[in-house]
């Protein structure tokens, strides 16, 4: 989480640039768009919380892109810049989801004011999901499987490192069992009567991240009734795991480097030093090399964590286990609902062989568990998995995978109206990740 | 400007400026950065960044002068003016700077301004040394920081500056000393 992101949409050099230099020094990172057409094709790589848009531009205008950013995704605040004789248009953008509009030039504190405000309204939304999203993480959680080649080494590392106290640093895809792999070195490792504490440094909001961690004292801030643990206090004995670590501020790192060198830190508003004894495992699908390049993740930190580093296969390495897996989901599923499915029809094996799985075993969980909830017989049938589609018979049958993914991407955004973030969701795919692949498979809207 | 010392700060002020004064500021700053610093008129006048419409000056116009003037790409320079500076989006700044540049500005047109109480010198010239090492430490790459008491704190209003300490906090000291071993100079303790 290292900066809110915003995108600037004006068709006036001078006031992109100025504007974006402006929240640059503020720690933001910006990204600038020319015109409409332009700002479209951004919000396809990025997600940007924070859209300031100028209300008169040339070709598309402003309450145009304000609408298609909406559709895209309701979430950013957009914001408009308006002249001083385009107030009227301002005031008919908020009707139409605009968050707020500010007349150029703007008062320095105006602005800030208002990017502090949004900022904190999105801290909010974040916060009350981490507290959702804290619950379920405690249900999904069991044995690693897998019989594949790349599954036995990484369980043969695990097997190595477990009984060390060496810092561990897991990498691979999202859904590919980094969080299980953790787990397993926390439970074969000597440790494994003590705690094993999970922070999942990309899902708990920026300003909670410091007392999260390391606690606070009573009257610390406002909301500090109580004294509090943080995460690293009551990991003592245990294991520490930080999921996904690439997505931790240079403020944080800076704190967590300091404590992996001094094994000391101080609760927020404390000025006890206090002596944490735990391991530290972590984790993160992003090439954290790359964000060193970037300036955005400190070398040092880097190697203090990498001491060890267990890479974990995609489930398209490794399709072999698919079967294997299928069953162990299918099993406890159907158990879970009481419903007596306990076949995987051979069709829909073979589709679930096929398939990509972008998600990896998330992904693939997903599936089974739908189809226990649709399946309508005692076999699991290939229409019952998400990513099937029924073969129209005027369209010549294709066993491609190309067309396989297509179609079901065509299905799945034709479904959802074209809601690109509710459509990435179901396919468990990124944003960019989807635009890539309309684009790739040039599927378009009217089909 | 052929003897300057590599990683040099340089303070150029635009107009007149009491030479006591700008020792002080220079002291400061050395105080932070422990680069050499050195008293030095860059730019004679800055009529070029005047915007008539407004009445104000241009402080991005500036920047890039100063930094074109500047030979070394190891040194920094900090202008100080009383003129009224502003950038096309905002209706004033109290100063600008090149983030991770060579050049940074200062204005002490609304430094001066008098807040509840009438401010002494003392006040104004501490407030001065405050938005000198806090557009310095944009040049090194730090951005604002949320402690209220950092240097490096965005102040809404000049209350707020009288508010802040000169000092940096821990978090952006090693931000700053990265970034001073990134370009390879001495790194104060
Ligand atoms: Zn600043
Ligand atoms: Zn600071």
């Amino acid at each position: 989480m290292t900066g809110t992101k915003i995108l600037i949409v004006d068709d006036e050099l001078i006031m992109r640039e100025s504007l974006s230099a402006w929240l640059a020094r503020d720690g933001h990172a910006v990204t600038t768009a020319q015109n409409g057409e332009e700002a479209l094709e951004k919000i396809k790589q990025t997600r940007f919380d924070i859209f300031l848009v100028d209300i008169k531009m040339e070709g598309m205008s402003g309450l145009d892109v304000l609408k298609h950013i909406k559709e895209d995704d309701p979430e950013p605040a957009v914001v408009m810049i308006t002249a001083f004789g385009s107030v009227p248009t301002a005031i008919e953008a908020m009707k139409n989801g605009a968050y707020d509009y500010l007349l150029k030039p703007f008062d320095p504190a105006e602005l800030g004011v208002l990017i502090e405000k949004i900022i904190a309204h999105q801290a909010q939304a974040r916060e009350n999901l981490f507290l959702k999203e804290q619950i379920k993480e405690t249900i999904r959680f069991e044995s690693m499987i897998g019989q594949s080649n790349p599954m036995q080494n990484v369980f043969a590392l695990i097997m190595d490192v477990a009984p060390t106290d060496s810092t561990v640093l897991i990498t691979g895809e999202t859904g590919t069992g980094k969080g299980l792999a953790a787990k397993a070195i926390h439970t074969n490792s000597p440790r494994c009567d003590g705690p094993f504490v999970i922070v999942n440094c990309g899902a708990i909001p920026e300003h909670l991240m410091e007392s999260e961690l390391f606690g606070h004292q009573k009257g610390a801030f406002t909301d500090a009734k109580e004294t509090k643990k943080g995460r690293l206090e009551l990991a003592h004995g245990g294991t520490l795991f930080l999921d996904e670590i690439g997505e931790i501020s240079m403020r944080m790192q800076i704190d967590l480097l300091r404590v992996l060198e001094d094994r000391i830190f101080y609760r927020v508003g404390g000025t006890q030093p206090i002596e944490a004894d735990f391991r530290v495992i972590t984790a993160t699908n992003r090439d954290l090399s790359d964000a060193i390049k970037k300036e955005a993740f400190r070398e040092d930190l880097y190697y203090r964590l990498n001491v060890i580093e267990i890479q974990m296969p995609t489930l398209r390495e490794r399709k072999e286990d698919i079967p294997l897996l299928a069953k162990h989901f299918l099993h406890r599923f159907s158990q879970d609902i009481n419903k007596s499915i306990d076949q995987i029809d051979r069709g829909a094996m073979d589709e679930m062989m096929l398939y990509e799985w972008p998600g990896n075993v998330r992904e693939l969980e997903n599936a089974i568990e739908r189809a226990v909830v649709v399946g309508k017989s005692r076999n699991v049938l290939p229409e019952d998995l998400p990513f099937y589609c029924k073969v129209d018979p005027d369209i010549p049958l294709s066993n491609s995978l190309k067309e396989i993914e297509k179609n079901h991407i065509s299905r799945i955004l034709k479904e959802n109206d074209w809601n690109i973030a509710k459509s990435s969701k179901i396919l468990d795919i990124d944003r960019s990740t989807l635009y890539s692949k309309i684009k790739k498979y040039n599927i378009l809207k009217s089909n | 400007m052929t003897a300057l010392p590599e990683h040099s700060i340089i303070i150029s002020p635009i107009g007149s400026y009491e030479p006591e004064f700008l020792k002080e500021i220079a002291e400061s700053i050395k105080q932070i950065y422990g680069l050499h610093t050195e008293v030095t008129a860059i730019l004679k006048n800055i009529n070029f960044a005047m915007n008539k419409d407004r009445n104000q000056y241009h402080s991005t116009l500036i920047l890039e002068k100063l930094a074109e003037r500047v030979s070394s790409h190891t040194s920094k320079v900090l202008a100080i003016t009383d003129v009224d500076l502003f950038i096309p989006i905002l209706t004033y700044v109290y100063g600008e700077a090149q983030l991770g540049g060579i050049s940074c500005i200062i204005s002490t047109f609304r430094l001066n301004m008098e807040t509840q109480h009438a401010a002494s010198n003392r006040v104004i010239s501490s407030r001065i040394v405050k938005e000198a090492i806090h557009e310095l430490g944009h040049t090194f790459k730090l951005r604002h920081c949320p402690e209220k008491t950092c240097i490096m704190h965005y102040c809404r209003s000049i209350n707020d500056v009288d508010r802040k300490s000169e000092q940096m906090c821990r978090h952006c000291r090693i931000l700053l000393k990265d970034e001073l071993k990134r370009r390879g100079a001495k790194v104060p303790k």
